[in-house]
């Protein structure tokens, strides 16, 4: 049940700066490509950049796009977000296909860090009727009263006693004896 | 991982005993395996002890990178929040007077005796888009809030209009990086500023709807999730309790203990209500009598201003165009506040 | 955190102390209902991290009644940790020297064996009769429920309610009664 085993850090999902409320802001600010122009680890993240790389500029033109090429370095990807944080992606021997989803994947992210979720939701208003409180659906009689209360004490849910019955069966006789010596005199 | 063949296994193997046997016939021709380097760990630690030891390392500016386009960037800052910018608008909106100062001093010192600089600074829109803020936020929190009193619109506008939270918002745009500033690393009130200037320049390149969009989707969404009285400070609840009853025509606060327990004990807590001609006002907790009296009148108070826990919510994705823009017309103050004033009021 | 919350969680959290007039009632089924009210069970907040057990005052504990042959033969071990400090008491025995300690030991074993059961037994007082202090008499807002209904005693009726109460059958009237 603890945590303490974990290396990943927990918390919560958040959206930077209220994102969504007002209008949706992609948080990936800019993403530098840094590759190889002749190492064979770097192929799939040229193929990316001959192929799919405009076509990402142009449909996201709110991230600035960086190419860097380095030689003898292994390709990556390094995304800096608008709240500072940063994403760093190796893609040594990457095919073009896990460079375009690594590259969606910086994309849709917020910059947060990334942890463990332990709720999938975040509310600031938890409740509308109100936090419980011991003092909700008590009854105000109890203000009043003085304890130790002998009917509070008593418990509610009896069976009927045997000495009840009996007072009962009695009740029901004389009833009988009354109706019927009346219907004599009447008689 | 590919399976190792029979014949791979079988050429190691053999390699190996040809080394053995090198080995043990000439020892100086001991081949090296592999193996991790012993002289390794410790050098990385004594590096690391002596750049802890020169102390952290001044922040460098995101401009000075090999990988900075500053054209692509301000094109980038606008698309990213969705709007049009008119391109030399947007960047005189970055640019603040003390850089135009710094960089004028520098061609001074370099020689140049009258320095050209083709930059203007963005003083003229941060008064602009100061005062379009300024009335916009107050014009949609009286919209939302018809109730609630002018003393508390004003303390809402005036927490949201504070440096700390636009500094806040301009950060988390991204325009850190961008501000042409002398200040590094850049302060809160430059990054106020610097939002000021935005809506400012949004509103002359696009126009006042637009930029009162803008004000609404990133400065009021603020409070999102947040309780609005705890802005406003009312001093004594109590008596301007009593100031309003007394205006609507009707008995005066009576506060009464509903519920307490453990009244010996440190944790003792009490629950009082207010009454006004026998009716139920307001309820209050508190960790004594009179803690639980002032929170009861404040709870009175909310539940005249329609401010309580389960309020309607103040509408962020309101028509700003569809919206009546009338900054004469103020709420009501609250030593003038009374139920018959709001009545016709919708909330 | 602003007044208004931080009023809200004093009084989420706020302990109730409630009474329980254990006069005649079996010690250990009263000791489960007091385990719940002591741990914060009854309450919708409930967490065993959140420290939301409440008081229980519990009066008339030298009056409690326990099952059968139970006075006679429950024995309550005792070991003080030196050679030959075992001592077996009986229930009478121990009721003797301490009316309150039944019902303590009672509570104590029906809670779980963990580190927060110090702490809560903290939160149960116990009285052997109705005299309680007035400054723990003040806090006490609320009554647990008996568990077992307390018949009335023959001699604590008045002499008319004995005479019309419905007889079911009578001596003859030459009987002689030993």
């Amino acid at each position: 049940m603890s945590n303490s085993h974990l290396f990943l850090p927990s918390g919560f999902p958040r959206a930077p700066l209220q994102n969504g409320i007002g209008r949706f802001v992609c948080q990936l600010q800019r993403i530098t490509i840094k590759f190889c122009k002749s190492n064979g680890s770097s192929r799939g993240v040229r193929e990316f950049i001959e192929k799919d790389l405009l076509d990402f500029a142009h449909n996201y033109p709110g991230i600035v796009v960086y190419v860097k090429p380095r030689r003898h370095h292994s390709p990556c990807l390094s995304a800096e977000y608008l709240n500072g944080e940063r994403q760093y992606v190796n893609c040594h021997n990457h095919s073009r296909d896990e460079v375009i989803k690594w590259v969606n994947l910086l994309r849709t992210e917020s910059g947060n860090q990334i942890i463990r979720l332990r709720k999938m939701w975040h509310t600031d208003c938890p409740s509308i009727q109100g936090p419980w409180s011991p003092f909700v659906n008590r009854d105000p009689h109890l203000n009043v009263v003085e304890f130790p209360n002998e009917s509070l004490s008593r418990p509610v849910y009896l069976p009927k006693t045997a000495t009840e019955q009996l007072k009962e069966i009695f009740e029901k006789q004389r009833q009988t004896n009354v109706s019927s010596l009346d219907e004599k005199q009447a008689e | 991982m590919c399976k190792v063949c029979v014949v791979c296994i079988e050429t190691m193997a053999a390699r190996q005993t040809i080394l053995n046997i090198q080995n043990l016939v000439n020892p100086s021709l001991l081949t090296v395996k592999r193996n991790y380097k012993r002289w390794l760990a410790p050098t990385l630690k004594e590096l690391k002890r002596r750049k802890m030891k020169m102390g952290p390392e001044p922040p460098t500016r995101r401009s000075a990178f090999l990988e900075w386009n500053y054209h692509a960037e301000l094109f980038a800052f606008g698309k990213r929040l969705g709007e049009e910018f008119r391109k030399d608008l947007l960047q005189r909106a970055f640019t603040h007077r003390s850089y135009i100062v710094q960089e004028e001093m520098r061609q001074k010192e370099v020689g140049i005796e009258d320095p050209k600089l083709s930059l203007e600074d963005n003083q003229e829109f941060i008064r602009r888009g100061e005062t379009l803020m300024s009335e916009y936020l107050k014009c949609h929190l009286r919209v939302a809030l018809p109730r609630f009193p002018e003393e508390g619109i004003c303390a809402v506008h005036g927490y949201l209009m504070t440096d700390k939270t636009l500094a806040h918002v301009s950060r988390h745009l991204g325009t850190k990086d961008i501000i042409l500033s002398s200040d590094f690393p850049v302060e809160e009130v430059t990054l106020a500023t610097t939002l000021k200037a935005l809506v400012g320049a949004l509103a002359e390149s696009s126009g006042a709807v637009r930029a009162r969009e803008f004000v609404r989707d990133f400065i009021l969404t603020q409070l999102a999730g947040r309780d609005i009285n705890e802005f406003w400070e009312i001093k004594d609840p109590m008596r301007t309790l009593a100031d309003i009853l007394k205006r609507d025509g009707r008995g005066e606060p009576e506060p009464r203990l509903i519920n307490e327990s453990g009244r010996n004990t440190i944790l003792a807590t009490y629950q009082v209500a207010v009454y006004s001609d026998k009716q139920f006002i307001g309820l209050g907790y508190g960790e004594s009598i009179s803690i639980a009296v002032e929170m009861a009148a404040h709870d009175a108070l909310k539940r005249l201003f329609h401010t309580t826990e389960n309020m309607k919510p103040i509408p962020f994705t309101v028509d700003v165009r569809s919206m009546s823009y009338d900054e004469s017309k103020w709420n009501t103050s609250v030593n003038d506040w009374s139920s018959a004033k709001v009545e016709n009021v919708d909330c | 955190m602003t007044a208004y919350k931080r009023v809200q969680q004093w009084n989420t959290f706020a302990r109730v102390w409630h009474l329980y007039d254990a006069t005649w009632q079996n010690p250990f089924e009263s000791a489960q209902r007091i385990m719940k009210y002591l741990k914060g069970l009854h309450k919708p907040i409930y967490h065993p991290l959140n420290d939301c057990g409440d008081h229980v005052v519990v009066i008339n504990s030298g009056e409690i009644a326990l099952l059968g042959d139970e006075w006679r033969k429950r024995v309550y071990f005792h070991h003080t940790g030196y050679p030959g400090g075992a001592t077996w008491t009986l229930a009478w025995e121990l009721h003797d020297k301490d009316p309150t300690m039944i019902m303590k030991k009672a509570v104590y074993n029906v809670m779980d064996g963990n580190l927060q059961r110090r702490y809560t037994m903290q939160r149960l007082h116990i009285y052997p009769d109705d005299d309680v202090p007035e400054k723990i008499k003040q806090n006490i807002t609320n009554q647990i429920r008996q568990l077992r209904p307390v018949p009335k005693r023959l001699d604590r009726y008045a002499p008319e309610e004995v005479q019309r109460f419905p007889k079911v059958m009578d001596w003859p009237k030459n009987y002689i009664l030993r």
